[in-house]
């Protein structure tokens, strides 16, 4: 087989299409670059469209209270104190203006009688702050944003997996993709690159993630020296599907709980009195998340291992028109009418809240020339993210990226890479195609296994040493993958080289479980139950060599002006 | 001996799926390869496609990507009618054979992988955006609930394709502009703040646009979001057919208070 391969060049590559990436392509093209941007699905498939309840953004269109400063210290606070502050400032200042964007570029949006955006309730916001289109957000943002790349004449080529990026005196200067529909390799030369390739809930079994969060930006980001973040921080939603399997770990949307639902054990206690008397099912989702775990554990569960979700005092008519997605998902994968009947649901793996380590004002990494933006990215959401705060954060730092991206490429020029490199990566992927090599499925099997048991909502040191063992073995044995078929259109060929990027996300998480030796957040240690003010630190993680090494990094200090926002953190 | 799922509780039958099989490579006609699948309850006709990827046959082709009916990337031809396979009971289609064909009016990239080109040109080419007259816009555009209304339907559009390929008149003119663009386009001219009928005009009024649609319905009776596409074009004929005597008028959406005052209030 002869090694081929087409070469494009192009101010700004971006990385992945989901509303983060989207959103950098339109700000990058409006700052007067040429870009092109790759997605590894079909363009607008990507899992953001799966995002429901809404846009976190103070218009204050609902409750006249609201303003930039209660949103920031919402989410502030919820972050457990490890958040980088500017980036929180900047969400909370941004988001209502990237909403009114989203507006203006056609968005659908629910709104109030007298025509302006509508607002609800979500956990852990003060104010009632998302805006929304039913319960089926994302889908309308994606629409939205790929209409307005289609507009702008972005250059996009879906179907392609980048397998490599590539360095030039330190910089990133290019990456190898490989496009599915036909096999054919593309090397793709650009002078500032963007990952926004979102998260990484697929390393686990039971995830409300889509098969494409596989996590492998945060892979190859690290590969070219990238530090990454607060790994340790995976985020439980409280209530996933529980039933049937095929669907186990579908996202039943936090707008339930905001539109009414309410949450009940097998016995009928409405047990979030226990756990959270105030905020009730509103709280933190880490807390909810818990609590529902804990109500599991301790026997009083559903017939499939979850508990109840209520709506069904709303009436048929509110559920059908507020939460048309959540009436039909259940109907059609479980047979259950929610506008009659409870909802069984059990916590599931939501989001990565660590990820890619980033300057808050352009979202550059440590190294030249590569930037980073949405889940793939950290700092932002600290130890707990608030729903609603994803969908904000794409839009604020996905333009931010596109436009640091856009401005470090107007600095700079191309540069070279050895062919022979290019050349190896290539052999490498076409090195997968051996029948007899393992099996890639099973090996894929037995890591989210390992992670859905070993690294779940409640962790522990022995479990966590067990899992980085196995995890290192199955990274011994990832170079001897192998896959039947061609290389056209082989989605066991994309699970190959998935694969040993999954395994860098993995065992980021786990090492990061093993140092963070307190509960903070989404992390939750069973032997180390409190919060230890020593540990209000960031985890960052480091390459060194072929070794993942971990550093203790103080958080930001917070200006006096933002300190006045926010309670001091309580022990 | 058969592989169970695990979780999915006992296999309560054995169906066959008889896969349509085509790999351009191989210089070969299309052909149906028949797998047996042991079937419990709950699976989908996705989870039986999956089985055969990990247990039977890793190469069969097929795409997939959110398993819940919203990205739109799994539509097929399952018993003789375009469904979302990640959507679909195998249970509930009650026949121990299942055949699984690729959508249709489509080029293939392989087995059960349609070439969406044609409908992602299709719907690119309706000017699929609000279109204003503004230079630029300061505030956030106002829109009833009423209005809101007219148009809420079109734009759960996943772009599956299925309707393409159910779509008679899709199969014997290349260059029509199909349900999917059409009713997208519908959804933008009923969008209370666009004013861009006339810029779509010509493109709707053509040999290829809406005049070649002869209302057989298949588009709407396949939509797996269960939106009405053959509606949206019968509207479309009628704005066109008055449009013939007196030029359409379209008023803009009135526009909120100035965004940059709303921020200075929101600051002090």
């Amino acid at each position: 087989m002869s090694s081929q391969y087409i070469v494009h060049e192009t101010d700004v590559l971006i990385i992945g299409a989901g509303g983060a990436g989207m959103r950098a392509a339109i700000a990058a093209s409006d700052s007067g670059s040429s870009v092109t941007i790759l997605s590894k699905s079909l363009l607008g498939k990507a899992h953001t469209v799966m995002a429901e309840g809404g846009i976190a953004a103070s218009l204050a269109n609902v409750d006249s209270k609201d303003n930039w400063q209660v949103h920031f210290s919402d989410t502030f606070i919820e972050g457990v104190y490890i958040s980088n502050y500017r980036m929180v400032e900047i969400l909370a200042k941004e988001a209502p203006e990237r909403v009114r964007e989203l507006e203006e570029y056609g968005a659908l949006f629910d709104r109030t009688p007298d025509g302006r955006i509508m607002q609800r309730a979500f956990g852990a916001h003060t104010y009632r702050r998302l805006c929304h289109v039913g319960d089926r957000t994302g889908l309308e943002i994606i629409r939205t944003l790929e209409d307005q790349l289609l507009h702008r004449k972005v250059k996009v080529y879906d179907e392609v997996f980048v397998t490599k990026l590539f360095t030039n005196e330190g910089r990133v200067v290019g990456a190898l993709g490989l496009k599915l529909s036909d096999g054919v390799f593309h090397y793709f030369r650009a002078k500032a690159t963007i990952i926004a390739t979102g998260g990484c809930g697929r390393i686990f079994k039971v995830t409300s993630n889509s098969w494409e969060s596989t996590g492998d930006g945060l892979g190859l980001a690290f590969q070219v020296g990238a530090e990454l973040m607060d790994m340790e921080m995976i985020q439980f939603h409280p209530t996933g599907m529980v039933y049937p399997p095929g669907v186990k770990g579908l996202l039943v949307t936090e707008g339930v709980r905001g539109e009414g639902g309410i949450l009940l054990n097998a016995k009928g206690e409405r047990f979030m009195q226990r756990y959270s008397p105030k905020k009730m099912e509103l709280d933190a989702r880490d807390i909810v998340a818990r609590a529902n775990y804990a109500e599991i554990m301790a026997g009083r569960g559903t017939e499939h291992g979850g508990v109840y979700l209520d709506i069904t005092h709303k009436g048929a008519d509110f559920i059908k028109k507020k939460l048309p997605s959540m009436y039909k998902q259940y109907l059609d994968f479980a047979g259950v009418d929610i506008t009659r009947e409870k909802m069984e649901v059990a916590p599931t793996v939501h989001y990565q809240m660590g990820g890619i380590r980033v300057d808050p004002e352009t979202t550059s990494t440590n190294v030249p020339g590569l930037f980073a933006a949405g889940e793939v990215a950290s700092g932002l959401h600290g130890a707990n993210r608030l729903g609603g705060n994803s969908l904000a954060d794409i839009l604020v730092f996905g333009k931010r990226s596109g436009e640091g991206a856009s401005n470090f490429a107007k600095r700079s020029g191309f540069g070279s890479v050895d062919e022979s490199l290019l050349i190896a990566e290539m052999e490498r992927v076409k090195s997968y195609l051996n029948k007899d090599g393992l099996n890639p499925y099973d090996l894929a099997t037995k890591l989210e296994d390992t992670m859905s048991e070993k690294v779940g909502i409640i962790r522990n040191g022995n479990d966590l040493n067990d899992a980085l063992n196995i995890i290192l073995e199955l990274k011994m044995q990832s170079t001897k993958l192998g896959v039947d078929g061609s290389i056209r259109y082989n989605k066991g060929l994309l699970q190959c080289l998935e694969f040993p990027l999954m395994l860098i996300a993995a065992e980021a998480i786990i090492r990061g479980a093993i140092e963070r030796k307190e509960s903070r957040g989404a992390h939750a240690r069973a032997d180390f139950p409190k919060k230890d003010p020593q540990l209000r630190k960031n985890l960052i993680y480091v390459r060194a060599g072929d070794e993942m090494k971990l550093e203790w990094r103080a958080v930001p200090e917070l200006p006096d002006d933002l300190k006045k926002l926010v309670e001091p953190e309580e022990y | 001996m058969e592989l169970m799922l695990k979780g999915f509780g006992e296999v309560v039958k054995t169906v066959t799926l008889r896969v349509r099989r085509y790999d351009p490579e191989k210089k070969e006609l299309p052909k149906y390869m028949e797998y047996k699948v042991p079937v419990q309850r709950g699976m989908t006709v996705l989870d039986g496609i999956l089985y055969i990827k990990e247990h039977i046959d890793p190469s069969l082709a097929a795409r997939y990507s959110c398993r819940m009916g919203i990205c739109g990337s799994c539509a097929m031809i399952i018993n003789n009618r375009e469904r979302l396979a990640c959507q679909t009971q195998i249970l509930d289609l009650g026949k121990d054979l299942i055949k699984v064909d690729p959508m249709g009016n489509y080029d293939l990239v392989k087995d059960l992988v349609p070439d969406l080109t044609k409908l992602f040109r299709n719907h690119e080419s309706i000017k699929p955006y609000i279109i204003r007259q503004e230079e630029k816009v300061t505030g956030e555009f106002l829109q009833l609930p009423e209005e809101r209304e007219l148009y809420s339907m079109f734009t759960e559009c996943i772009m599956c394709g299925a309707c393409l390929s159910a779509c008679p008149t899709m199969a014997t003119d290349e260059l029509y502009l199909g349900p999917q663009a059409l009713a997208q386009s519908f959804r933008y001219i009923a969008d209370s703040r666009d004013i861009g009928f006339n810029e779509r005009l010509n493109l709707l009024d053509s040999k290829h646009g809406v005049w070649r649609c002869h209302f057989a319905g298949a588009c709407s009776d396949v939509c797996p979001k269960g939106i009405d596409p053959a509606l949206a074009i019968q509207l479309l004929k009628g704005m066109l057919a008055k449009n013939v005597f007196v030029k359409y008028q379209q008023k803009p959406a009135k526009i909120g208070p100035d965004r940059k005052s709303i921020l200075e209030t929101a600051q002090s």
